[in-house]
């Protein structure tokens, strides 16, 4: 589309966003498709220039450039606190967590989506939305990454899937009921099982 | 003193002496003989005046013998004598008083002789009229009473004394001639003696000094003609070497003065190509002038092309300003529809079109901030391209400053070659100028050395005939040496 603006004349910024505006419409008019069941959705994210994804269902919300207040006390990882919506919820560094340097400041926060903490990492790439055959699933994480199990394999390279829940059970988080966390029978069902 | 004195001087001196003798000896003698002359002169008066005053008393006697005879006889015949002493004696007495005008005691003696005499007169004619008209007793009467015997006696006796005066007058005059002759004798015959031995010595004292000195100069004469002769027998060869000098000068002035012409020639030409290159030198300065301005016009634009530029990098940070909110809004529009896609989860199945809506937002998100990450780079490219063109520009600005101030250089220089060529044609005209004038002088300082040339010839020749010369005086010298000094001739 944005080829064949370009060759009628049109810049090709213009053309680009002509394409923009024209996939977006076009979105809208499409049927729903029904393989939506069969895929995951992730964020690929970046701790110490090593590159993760989190799975969209175990977060609650992502948040960018948050004032984490210091708070005395507590775990090493504990950044301090943060207000999200009227609620007041620790921050934790994923850096420290896995055992990588920290940064003075991480500037995204992701919120549980089963327990009321914020992990803080240093960069959001992209949303990745991936179908169930790229995700390599093992029972149980290493020793030298406790915090890993599933691995993603999607635009030419393997990235790590961080398992949230492991992370709030290190931290000693009460997980609440009413998640969004995925079930085994999800798994199953996005494994085709 | 003696020594220092010329030959001139010495004969002068010497001849002097003896003339101032023979002129002091003449002058004694003339005045001598003067005084003689005048002596005779005067003894020739008085002889003069005695012989007045002897006719004046032979004039009285006649008349008294006359006197007498006419007394006795009575005749008129006797009276002859007494008529004609009448007629002289008063011429006589006149004369003698004339004579002796400048004797006082004469003139007196014959002023108190004249009233005798016409006493006397008076009593001759008294007595001849008596014996005419009464006869001889009244004149013998007269006569005896002795008035003039008596009166005859007086005029004797002052006759007689005027007489012995001039006799005495001549006996003086006589011995003054008789001294002055004496002395005039003995001056001239001692003056002349003394004259002679004084030229003698004179002559003697001259003769022996000059041939002493004549002598030493005869010798510094030979020996001067000794030295002449070899001098001009040197100067014969240095005239005969400066004349095949003189020859070889002009040969080469000959070169000198073609080569002179060449080098008019050549100025000429150099002069005539500075013109040239003059005229060559203001077109190009000209031209140097039209590219300048070009330059000056390409500067502005350039420099209105580095202001473009800054104002286009300006906006293309603006543009990145812009874009950075772009972003940002992309960003928080992805984070918004991630947000929304996770609680469209979780509204469950009503959430599914919310969802697919998120979704797309989120998908748009990411297409804008891929887009506006390529915009970034569209815009860092810009930014870069324009940093680039702008450095490009500014280094184009600085190499057209450059241009410019090179070409202000080379106008610059244009102008002082143009300078340098109008100066070069001047100085080569000056150089031919002066070149045909070297040519003239140098034709002129051929034909003065032609001439030098030819004096050096002559004066060879001269030098020949001096040497000659110088011989001849050498023998010269000897001849004279030997007559003044034959002792002295080897």
């Amino acid at each position: 589309m944005s080829e064949l603006l370009r060759r009628q004349g049109f810049s090709p910024m213009a053309a680009q966003a002509a394409a923009l505006r024209d996939a977006f419409d076009r979105s809208f008019a499409d049927p729903a498709r029904p393989d939506m069941a069969l895929q995951e959705d992730f964020l690929a994210i970046r701790i110490d220039r090593e590159a993760f994804v989190l799975r969209l269902s175990e977060i609650a919300g992502l948040h960018a450039d948050k004032k984490v207040a210091w708070v005395p006390g507590g775990v090493p990882a504990l950044l301090g606190i943060a207000a999200f919506r009227g609620a007041i919820l620790p921050v934790f560094s994923l850096a420290l967590l896995l055992g990588h340097a920290a940064k003075p400041s991480p500037r995204w926060l992701a919120i549980a989506a089963t327990a009321p903490v914020a992990l803080a990492f240093d960069a959001f790439e992209h949303h990745l939305r991936v179908s169930a055959e790229t995700i390599h699933r093992r029972e149980a994480s290493t020793k030298d990454r406790p915090f890993v199990r599933d691995f993603m394999s999607a635009q030419q390279q393997g990235r790590p899937i961080l398992h949230l829940p492991s992370i709030l059970d290190a931290l000693g988080m009460p997980r609440r009921a009413g998640g969004r966390e995925r079930s085994d029978t999800d798994v199953q069902k996005l494994d085709g099982r | 003193m003696f020594k220092n004195w010329t030959v001139g001087r010495r004969l002068v001196a010497g001849f002097g002496v003896a003339g101032l003798t023979l002129v002091l000896i003449a002058f004694v003698s003339y005045r001598s003989i003067t005084g003689l002359i005048e002596n005779d002169g005067w003894v020739e008066h008085s002889n003069q005046v005695r012989l007045q005053l002897a006719t004046l008393l032979s004039e009285l006697k006649d008349a008294e013998s006359g006197q007498r005879g006419y007394l006795l006889t009575g005749i008129d015949i006797y009276l002859e004598p007494y008529d004609g002493a009448l007629r002289g004696i008063k011429g006589t007495l006149a004369e003698a008083v004339k004579l002796t005008a400048d004797n006082p005691s004469q003139q007196r003696r014959l002023a108190a002789l004249s009233p005798v005499i016409d006493s006397k007169l008076a009593e001759l004619k008294e007595t001849i009229g008596l014996r005419r008209t009464q006869g001889v007793d009244a004149a013998l009467k007269t006569v005896l009473t002795n008035v003039g015997k008596i009166t005859m006696d007086q005029i004797r006796a002052l006759i007689a004394e005027a007489d012995q005066e001039e006799v005495d007058l001549l006996k003086r005059r006589a011995e003054e001639a008789r001294t002055s002759s004496d002395t005039a004798r003995a001056i001239i015959l001692w003056g002349g003696l003394l004259g002679t031995i004084l030229v003698a010595a004179i002559g003697w004292l001259i003769t022996a000094s000059l041939s002493r000195q004549i002598g030493t100069a005869v010798g510094d004469v030979q020996s001067s003609s000794a030295e002449l002769q070899a001098s001009a027998h040197q100067q014969a060869t240095g005239a005969k070497e400066q004349s095949t000098a003189m020859t070889e000068i002009s040969t080469t002035i000959t070169e000198l003065l073609a080569t002179s012409r060449q080098i008019a020639e050549s100025a000429r030409r150099v002069a005539q190509n500075a013109e040239q290159t003059a005229g060559s030198a203001r077109a190009g300065h000209g031209t140097v002038d039209l590219t300048h301005e070009s330059i000056a016009g390409i500067r502005r634009q350039v420099d209105q092309i580095v202001a473009h530029m800054l104002e286009l990098g300006k906006k293309s940070q603006e543009i990145g300003s812009v874009l950075d909110i772009v972003s940002e809004l992309a960003e928080q529009t992805n984070i918004l529809a991630i947000n929304a896609t996770i609680e469209a989860a979780g509204a469950g199945e009503s959430g599914n079109r919310f969802a697919v809506v998120a979704d797309e937002i989120r998908k748009l998100a990411d297409r804008v901030g891929g887009s506006a990450k390529e915009i970034r780079m569209l815009i860092d490219d810009v930014r870069s391209a324009v940093n680039t063109t702008v450095m490009a520009t500014e280094a184009g600005s600085k190499a057209v400053d450059a241009g410019s101030r090179q070409f202000g250089e080379v106008a610059a220089s244009f102008k002082q070659i143009a300078g340098l060529v109008s100066t070069t044609t001047e100085a080569a005209r000056e150089i031919e100028l002066s070149t045909k004038q070297q040519s003239t002088a140098v034709e002129q300082v051929n034909v003065a050395i032609s001439s030098v040339a030819q004096a050096s010839t002559e004066m060879e020749t001269s030098a020949g005939q001096t040497s000659q010369t110088a011989s001849q005086l050498a023998d010269l010298s000897r001849d004279l040496l030997r007559i003044i000094q034959p002792h002295m001739m080897v």
